[in-house]
């Protein structure tokens, strides 16, 4: 209990002392601030400085004039950008729709498909036997003989 | 701040219909603040400088709160009205009934902008180192009873105090300055800085028990 009103008496005389060391210290410039107050330049110091404050913020507007220019281009960059995306994933997806993945034709292997190329289709591709072309040597041969 | 209001005040019944006549015969000084920021916002330069005149002793006063140097005070109040000067539409436009109190607020924003510049500075920091001697007088008045009261005579309390109020945080510093030496009421520092009552009595308490803290480190 003693303890007790002893913190509370050191408490009270603390925050006493406290009120009056800010007193004394938000007091004892006074006599500076009324010397600052009284300075006969002081508006002329204020001028020039609201000058220089208005020309670095004329400054500071075209930059953000700038900016917001820039700004104002994202959404529309952003537009290309995504249409041109789209533009070439569309055309490369024609180009794979042709070629059947697996299946390689003769075509392919000779790029027939190429324009300007001359494509050979065979007709019989089955190929020739030895009876075949015997049969042809004696059918030349007859007609050498006939005639 | 009954100045300004006595100031802010004259020349009320100049009515915004008489601006312009008011512009160029009456003088200045008999012109309400309120039709001055308006003649100031349309860039009129005397206006402003009335303005000025009549407000740089409340500004100087306030920043000699906080800061001891002529060099600082000057900076405060140079800062404070440049604000002031590109806030003018702010004013003008907002629920502001008094340029001395909103120019009061400005000086005080720009204090504790100012401390908190300072206390960042590791130098700042630096210069808060108690001397024994000041440390000795401290001990015998916090020993003392009656301690407080010869306080505001010593000369060496002033630089004892701002060393000590050196250690408080920018926001405690503030506030005990506009409850003990300004004698604000609650409501007005919460309407100075934007809190509420509730917000701003929970940090009075904190701020106190900050102080106390700093001080019981020399009982």
């Amino acid at each position: 209990m003693i303890g007790k009103h002893n913190k509370g008496e050191t408490d009270e005389r603390l925050e006493r002392f406290g009120r009056a060391i800010v007193r004394a210290s938000a007091e004892a410039n006074a006599a500076e601030a009324e010397v600052v107050a009284a300075s006969p330049f002081l508006y002329a110091r204020l001028r020039t400085r609201i000058n220089a404050e208005a020309e670095r913020r004329a400054g500071g507007e075209t930059w953000l004039t700038l900016l917001g220019v820039f700004w104002r281009s994202v959404p529309a960059m952003a537009l290309v950008a995504v249409f041109a995306f789209i533009l070439f994933w569309t055309s490369s997806l024609g180009t794979t729709t042709t070629v059947s993945p697996g299946v390689l034709s003769d075509e392919a292997f000779m790029d027939a498909g190429d324009a300007g190329i001359e494509s050979v289709v065979f007709a019989e591709r089955r190929p020739l036997s030895s009876d075949d072309v015997l049969a042809t040597i004696l059918h030349e041969d007859e007609r050498e003989v006939s005639r | 701040m009954d100045e300004q209001a006595d100031n802010s005040d004259r020349g009320a019944l100049a009515s915004p219909g008489h601006a312009a006549d008011a512009a160029v015969g009456a003088t200045a000084a008999d012109v309400s603040d309120v039709e001055l920021v308006s003649r100031a916002g349309a860039g009129d330069e005397p206006a402003f400088e009335e303005l000025f005149n009549r407000h740089r002793r409340r500004v100087s006063l306030i920043a000699g709160r906080f800061f001891r140097q002529r060099e600082q005070i000057e900076e405060i109040v140079q800062e404070s009205f440049m604000k002031a000067y590109f806030a003018l539409p702010d004013f003008a436009n907002g629920q502001e009934n008094s340029f001395a109190s909103w120019i009061a607020r400005i000086a005080f924003n720009a204090c504790y902008d100012e401390l908190r510049r300072l206390k960042r500075r590791p130098e700042g920091a630096a210069s808060g180192d108690i001397s024994e001697e000041e440390e000795a007088w401290l001990k015998s008045q916090l020993r003392d009873v009656g301690a407080g009261a010869d306080v505001e005579a010593a000369a060496i309390a002033r630089d004892l105090a701002d060393k000590l109020l050196a250690r408080l945080s920018p926001e405690d510093r503030l506030l005990l300055v506009m409850l003990d030496v300004e004698g604000m009421s609650v409501a007005e520092i919460g309407a100075s800085n934007k809190w509420s009552i509730s917000k701003v009595k929970v940090r009075a308490h904190r701020a106190r028990a900050s102080l106390r803290r700093v001080l019981e480190r020399f009982v």
